[in-house]
């Protein structure tokens, strides 16, 4: 596990219920060698995935960011993954802007047989996440006193 | 008057050095356009030939404050069993506010009311109020939203202030207001003003004559009561409002917060935060009831507080500074002298009183 | 007859039918005016028409619905008008739309730049294609080419795009495209330039969401998840973090609806620019579905669809 084999980087994916998390899965039960920087949290449908979950985790201190969902027309909702294509795709262009480099979030399609192609997925995108290194430190909200220090607090 | 003192120009940095020396000193700075209060260091020039955008009020309360930080601890023998750990706040460090005005100095008087008074003592309001001193500079020249005078202020006001400076040629004219203030005059960096001080005393009378008629508030507190049904005036004088906060978190005397509990897994902080009566979650009752479901409502609450229900409590002081930060930054102009001039001028005769509200319209 | 003394005689004529006009008037000195809601002929008198008419009208628009309601409306005033139509928010048969040519507004920040000081206004008017300010006993004149606001010179409507009544002349648009040009000018920095550049930005925030409900399209107004606790999108810490995420929720909330109309930035009452992270999502959209929010009542909103094959959807073989 190349990826790894230093320190863990924070990953979290928002993964839909009915095909990656099925994907997953599968990659699991197959037993594919996996790193094990992603924290997976499973939502309902890629539709469900508000951007500003992406935009939340980053400023709070992930390094990357995975969206995965069934691959655009297999939808079990049907159409919940095309309006998610429209939001990521924006959001993904609207990174840069903010100073956050748009490859520390990426979004993909893995249905719930691909097994493989999850492990290709997860591991390239790890990779690339580690390419990049430890992300600048975001402001974290709530716990961060130094930052209201600075401004007479 | 105990002393005054000059201090020259290009002292004004070296003394600000001392000043800073065991204390934060915060002054106002450039930020973007705008000026706010923040700690002075080397290399940084106050600007003091205008008023700043904010006040100074989060010298004293800050935007958000610690109150305690907790953790939750398992008991190992039991994990079920919770114990919560409080962690004692920590000792405001002394502070100074250097270069804010007559009236950002005033509005702590308002706050020392509520705060600090008698009946309750908020601790962590009084051990800052205590720690910081005012180092005031009175104002040259008045502003178009300048109305300190109109609720028993002036630009050289010295209520709240440690120690006032007066810009004259060359540099300013010192005067020790308080025994803090005497402290602080002691730098072998002030000479003794001499004749400047006349020249100070010039500029306050030419001050005096710059501000514009002062509008007459005598009556508010009755006059606001007598609306205080009267939706339709509310509603009126609430039209091009906004219902954001701006006026009252750049308001030297709006002291209102709520508390949150910032949780991150098994631990915390109770933080105390600046709250605002425009806002709709800001008397949002736990069973969904508002009592100010509307900006009108709301609105009612910031003029009716300032000119009517404080000063009813207060002996009749009016809590509100005249700072006129509320008119200038507010993004559609509200105006709320023209408000309760408004209120004062729409007093009701005995029988529109008597008449269902929102007749007046 | 002159375009304030049209629109005034526009506006009385159609009063006895309407609850309120909505426009601007006179402030509390020279150089500001105020949002002015007519209700009677001689409120219609204290009518202004110009380039001190820097508010969005169309804001109070969603607040008053039930309301029979005329709103006088500039070129991108109108353009909120559009969008809070083509989202169902307002309803066109509330509402009568009086439009007038604009040639542009102030920009009270840069007006505050070359005189140093806003506070002591004594007098302000319009001579041909200058501002003249006299403030503290001085006499400043500016050209409105300079002084106007960032989003005249790149307008492209003068004009409102929808009324019910128009007076005056057509103006032509100040330029044929919007090249973007500001957005590609900040992201000629790094990264660690831009992301240092927001957390100095929103250091100053006082939260006071003057940028939210100055903003005509921010319409959840009372119910904003910003001052949710359950879910907990902010904390309410005095801290650059949540301050930005804050205009993080409101820009994301604003794709594919933002008109630039620029009023989250005037409101803000320390001047952060605010306004950036709207153009930068507006140019990635038109880049993206071609679309300009708030020009055309029937279309609909990007976000609120999809096409099944993306022409400028590159997966990126992911």
């Amino acid at each position: 596990m190349p990826a790894s084999a230093g320190s863990e980087l924070r990953i979290v994916g928002f993964l839909c219920n009915w095909c990656s998390y099925g994907g997953a899965d599968t990659a699991g039960v197959g037993r594919f060698t996996q790193p094990t920087d992603l924290r997976i949290i499973r939502v309902p449908c890629s539709g469900r995935i508000d951007p500003l979950f992406v935009v939340k985790a980053l400023m709070g201190g992930a390094d990357g960011v995975l969206v995965s969902g069934c691959h655009p027309r297999d939808c079990h909702y049907s159409q919940g993954n095309f309006y998610a294509r429209r939001r990521l795709e924006v959001l993904k262009r609207f990174l840069p802007t903010l100073g956050i480099d748009p490859k520390r979030f990426e979004y993909t399609w893995v249905s719930a047989s691909e097994g493989q192609r999850w492990q290709s997925v997860v591991t390239k995108f790890t990779e690339q996440i580690h390419a990049l290194g430890p992300a600048p430190n975001q402001c974290r909200s709530a716990q961060a006193p130094q930052e209201a220090e600075r401004s007479a607090g | 008057m105990a002393q005054a003192k000059f201090l020259k120009e290009a002292d004004l940095a070296a003394w600000l050095g001392e000043l800073a020396k065991g204390r934060k000193v915060l002054v106002p700075q450039k930020d973007g356009d705008a000026v706010v209060f923040k700690p002075w260091h080397e290399g940084v020039k106050p600007v003091l030939d205008r008023q700043a955008t904010e006040s100074p009020k989060k010298a004293v309360f800050p935007a958000s404050e610690k109150l305690f930080r907790f953790s939750y601890i398992k008991d190992p023998e039991n994990p079920g069993k919770v114990r919560v750990e409080l962690e004692e706040p920590e000792k405001p460090e002394p502070a100074l506010v250097f270069g804010g005005r007559p009236c950002d100095a005033r509005g702590f008087l308002i706050f020392d009311r509520v705060y600090d008074s008698p009946k309750t003592r908020d601790s962590y309001y009084v051990a800052r109020r205590e720690a910081t001193a005012f180092v005031t500079l009175a104002c040259p020249e008045a502003s178009n939203t300048c109305f300190c005078h109109a609720v028993g202020s002036g630009p050289a006001d010295t209520a709240g202030s440690d120690a006032l400076m007066t810009p004259v040629e060359g540099g300013y004219v010192l005067e020790a207001i308080s025994p803090k203030g005497e402290e602080l005059l002691k730098s072998p960096l002030l000479s003794d003003a001499g004749d400047k001080l006349a020249q100070a005393e010039r500029v306050k009378a030419q001050a005096v004559e710059s501000l514009p008629p002062a509008p007459d508030f005598a009556g508010s507190p009755e006059a606001l009561m007598a609306r205080f049904d009267d939706m339709g005036f509310w509603e009126n004088a609430s039209a091009k409002c906004i219902s954001c906060g701006a006026c009252t978190y750049l308001c030297p005397t709006c002291y209102c917060f709520s508390i949150t509990d910032e949780e991150s897994g098994m631990k915390g902080v109770r933080m105390r935060s600046w709250d605002n009566c425009m806002s709709y979650q800001f008397t949002l009752e736990a069973s969904g009831h508002n009592p100010r479901p509307t900006k009108a409502h709301r609105l009612k609450n910031r003029v009716g507080h300032k000119f009517s229900y404080y000063p009813l409590i207060h002996k009749g002081a009016i809590a509100c500074c005249g700072c006129g930060r509320c008119i200038k930054s507010c993004p559609v102009s509200v105006d709320i002298r023209e408000i309760v001039t408004m209120a004062i001028e729409a007093a009701p005769t005995a029988e529109e009183s008597a008449q269902p509200q929102g007749a007046k319209q | 007859m002159s375009v304030i003394d049209e629109l005034k005689s526009a506006i009385k004529a159609k009063l006895s039918e309407l609850d309120l006009v909505i426009g601007w008037g006179p402030g509390f000195d020279p150089l500001h005016a105020t949002p002015l809601f007519m209700r009677c002929e001689k409120d219609v008198d204290k009518l202004l028409w110009g380039p001190l008419n820097v508010h969005n009208p169309a804001t109070y628009l969603p607040g008053l619905k039930g309301k029979k309601v005329g709103v006088v409306v500039k070129g991108c005033d109108s353009r909120s008008v559009i969008e809070l139509l083509q989202e169902k928010l307002v309803k066109r048969e509330e509402l009568v739309i009086f439009g007038a040519p604009c040639a542009g507004v102030i920009d009270m920040g840069k007006v505050r730049r070359a005189l140093g000081d806003l506070d002591k206004v004594n007098a302000v008017s319009i001579e041909g294609d200058n501002v003249v300010v006299t403030a503290g006993g001085k006499q400043h004149t500016l050209p409105l080419a300079e002084v106007a606001a960032d989003k005249c010179g790149r307008c492209r409507y003068h004009n409102a795009l929808i009324s019910d009544v128009f007076v005056g002349e057509h103006l032509p648009p100040s330029v044929e495209q919007d090249d973007y040009a500001d957005v590609e000018a900040f992201e000629s920095q790094s990264l660690e330039e831009r992301n240092a550049y927001w957390k100095r930005e929103m250091q100053r925030c006082i939260r006071c969401y003057a940028c939210r409900n100055a903003c005509p399209l921010c319409v959840c107004r009372d119910h904003c998840i910003a001052q949710s606790r359950d879910p907990h999108w902010i904390g309410q810490g005095d801290n650059v973090g949540d301050k930005w995420m804050f205009q993080m929720i409101h820009a994301q909330h604003l794709a594919g609806r933002c008109t630039e109309c620029g009023e989250c930035q005037r409101a803000c009452p320390v001047g952060i620019p605010l306004l950036a992270l709207k153009r930068k999502l507006n140019k990635e959209i038109k880049e993206l579905f071609d679309y300009e929010a708030g020009v055309d009542p029937n279309a609909c909103p990007p976000l609120q669809s999809f096409k099944v094959e993306e022409e400028h959807i590159n997966e990126r073989g992911w």
